[in-house]
């Protein structure tokens, strides 16, 4: 009984692959004849911006995407109240969710595309922003990411990607630069290959920190979701010489995991994270994640010009907002506003090519800029210290887009 | 030495987790040949039941108390509303269910709680270490050694000396002929389902602990980690599930200890080649019974 048991779950199993795959051929098999049908309007005629929005409503990027649209529908709100962008060109979003899967983010911007958007919204990460920015890329429409920080991902798309994070190599060199500031000279860096983000900051982080002048005296890898990290505090522990300080890009649910396995070890080197740690999570750990040092887009505080963002947020979701994606969801409005203004114009190249010379587009947590860069934004990078459970900002950087690690 | 202890300490403390897992999915197969893939969100279950006591002020044992019962609870509503309707009807439909039951519920924590994780702060009294010989260990990895090894126990007492567990081993070999004895299907198959309840929720705390957060996908992983050493046990062994979830946990640590820092990327890679090298000499896994195929 068992034997044929057995046999007929193979069976289904098997079903299922075979399934997913020809829904994912399907799906991709739409995107040759997608190319963009935009109504282009004359310069200067009103007309309605489309804006596609693949985004991971559910699944292991809610913790960026939800937020990112929350704020990025309330400046879509206030922008067709005032009767459009320049008082004429309405937004119109078309959101569905990639369930944070890279191969259901391709099925989706296919489809978006299809519908003739000018502008296509990405995942806050690199590696679905990657499969969707291909599709928009062949169909000549800008993406933007969410606030995926990887800077590999505008390279490996082309010039129709962009992001609206810093790069992960910019954040990497406030790190390190921090680091050396404190008197670190050796460092412990640990990564995981399971994402561009993880695998690419420590690398970027030993560059920058080799670069000051410092040595990273141990690498170690994880696996995401992996039960425990036992062995690497372990490691750690075992090191010789001792680390002044550890590196991760880890964030939840490894980051906790990872910090309450090295201080339960005995572990209590100082730890520097990066912008996947800025939630409450991170915050909620109590003595565990105290003084815990990591890069951001800003401080979430209801003060001066956030403490306007915060009104707007509680009066359309009657909550405050969580996570800092929020506000840079607003932001990507505001440089998708500048860019629109530029190009007078509902045409994806026109805006595309806004998007490239745009300089200094005032957003919340300061100004965001892509001319002369590399598609990633080059914006403002705070530095945050977790001190009795709430962030306190240590400073804020631009980065000298010279000194950062190539991508 | 050292390094050996603490091989040692970290292959317990994650295999009798995987055991405790593992064995929950076993009693369910053992009595409906179902793989049930919703029980990792059982775990996930007990883990916001555990948030929850906490952050209603409760003693932290009594939380923990809870979130074991509410997993058990959980177990046995969703065989009542999900499982039962579908009894009868062929494995690859239970086995839909049990996707279907996950997926649901994982949308459910989304929405209704949130996609992002929740920190569940454990009293400071249980991070630290103690020194064991030469080697430290953490006070959540010693706790986690007592309580699956009690659990483990308490498990085996239970299946050697009451009826009802006697019956599961029994329905494990041939749930027919047990049937035709006499025992009423319904309310084995509850208190299966409820012993895998209770076995994700102290899994499930121990996890959380271990872990400090817990989110909406918590129980992706641990499922199917469990799965696996169901597999290398022997589908429908109980005693292989202990002894599987052991076995992977002593893979996956030596791998994560021993292999060279280039390899790593291939470690879960490894694991599986491993696994498959076992199910290739053990075809029925290390402890299933050889079936001779019926022509």
């Amino acid at each position: 009984m068992n034997h044929s048991h057995h046999r007929r779950v193979t069976g289904a199993l098997v079903a299922i692959a075979a399934g997913t795959l020809l829904l994912a051929a399907c799906g991709s098999s739409g995107s040759s004849d997608s190319a963009a049908s935009s109504d282009a309007a004359p310069a200067g005629e009103s007309c309605t911006v489309k804006v596609g929005v693949a985004t991971g409503q559910t699944g292991g990027l809610a913790y960026v995407d939800v937020p990112s649209l929350e704020g990025f529908d309330i400046w879509v709100d206030e922008v067709n109240a005032a009767g459009g962008i320049d008082g004429k060109f309405r937004v119109e979003t078309i959101v569905k969710d990639t369930r944070s899967d890279a191969a259901q983010s391709a099925t989706v911007a296919a489809e978006l595309l299809g519908e003739g958007i000018s502008f296509l919204i990405t995942p806050g990460d690199a590696d679905p922003s990657i499969a969707a920015g291909q599709l928009a890329q062949e169909a000549q429409v800008p993406a933007m990411s969410w606030f995926g920080s990887s800077p590999v991902l505008p390279v490996a798309v082309g010039d129709f990607m962009f992001s609206n994070a810093f790069g992960d190599n910019a954040q990497a060199r406030v790190l390190a630069n921090y680091a050396t500031q404190q008197g670190y000279t050796t460092a412990y860096t640990l990564g995981s290959p399971d994402s561009a983000y993880t695998s690419n900051l420590p690398r970027y982080f030993k560059e920058a920190f080799t670069s000051n002048g410092g040595t990273v005296v141990g690498e170690g890898t994880y696996t995401m979701g992996q039960p425990n990290f036992n062995v690497i505090a372990d490691e750690i522990k075992a090191l010789n010489p001792a680390p002044d300080v550890i590196m991760t890009p880890a964030y939840e649910p490894d980051f906790p995991t990872f910090l309450k396995a090295i201080r339960g070890a005995g572990i209590n080197t100082p730890v520097l994270g990066t912008d996947g740690i800025d939630s409450p999570t991170t915050l909620a750990l109590g003595e565990t994640a105290e003084g815990v040092v990591y890069t951001t887009a800003g401080v979430l505080a209801n003060e001066g010009p956030m403490g306007e963002f915060f009104t707007k947020y509680n009066a359309k979701y009657g909550k405050d907002p969580e996570a800092i994606f929020a506000v840079t969801g607003y932001e990507l409005g505001n440089v998708l506003n500048a860019a629109v203004t530029n190009a007078q114009s509902c045409d994806p190249v026109a805006i595309k090519d806004a998007i490239t010379n745009l300089e200094g587009v005032q957003g919340i947590t300061g100004t965001i800029s892509f001319k002369g860069g590399d598609r990633m934004a080059i914006r403002e990078i705070a530095l945050i210290k977790v001190t009795g459970g709430e962030r306190s900002l240590v400073e804020v950087v631009i980065v000298d887009p010279a000194t950062v690690p190539a991508a | 030495m050292d390094a050996i202890l603490t091989y040692i300490v970290n292959v317990v403390s994650l295999g009798g987790t995987y055991a405790l897992l593992a064995l929950g999915l076993a009693v369910v197969f053992s009595v409906l040949g179902l793989i049930n893939f919703a029980h990792g969100e059982l775990m996930t279950l007990a883990g916001y039941a555990l948030l929850a006591g906490i952050l209603l002020g409760v003693p932290f044992w009594a939380a923990v108390l809870a979130a074991v019962l509410v997993g058990g609870v959980a177990a046995v509503i969703m065989e009542t509303t999900a499982f039962r309707p579908v009894r009868n009807a062929n494995p690859a439909t239970l086995l839909m269910t049990s996707f279907a039951v996950a997926m649901l519920l994982q949308v459910i924590f989304q929405n209704f709680i949130s996609a992002r994780g929740q920190a569940v702060p454990v009293p400071s009294l249980f991070t630290g270490s103690i020194a064991i010989g030469n080697a430290q260990v953490s006070i959540i990895q010693a706790i986690s050694i007592v309580v699956s090894l009690l659990s483990l126990i308490a498990l085996k007492v239970f299946f050697d000396r009451s009826r009802s567990g006697w019956a599961i081993r029994a329905a494990a070999d041939d749930f027919e002929t047990l049937r035709l004895m006499g025992f009423r299907a319904s309310r084995l198959i509850a208190i299966a389902f409820l012993i895998s309840g209770l076995l994700a929720g102290i899994a499930g705390v121990l996890w959380v602990m271990q872990r400090g957060s817990v989110d909406p996908l918590m129980g992706l992983k641990p499922v199917l980690a469990a799965f696996v050493v169901v597999v290398i046990g022997g589908l429908g062994s109980i005693s292989g599930a202990v002894l599987g979830g052991y076995l992977l946990a002593a893979i996956e640590i030596a791998l994560q200890t021993w292999l060279p820092e280039g390899l790593a990327p291939y470690r879960d890679s490894l694991t599986f080649v491993l696994v498959i090298a076992v199910l290739s000499l053990f075809p029925n896994g290390l402890f299933g019974k050889r079936v001779a195929e019926k022509v």
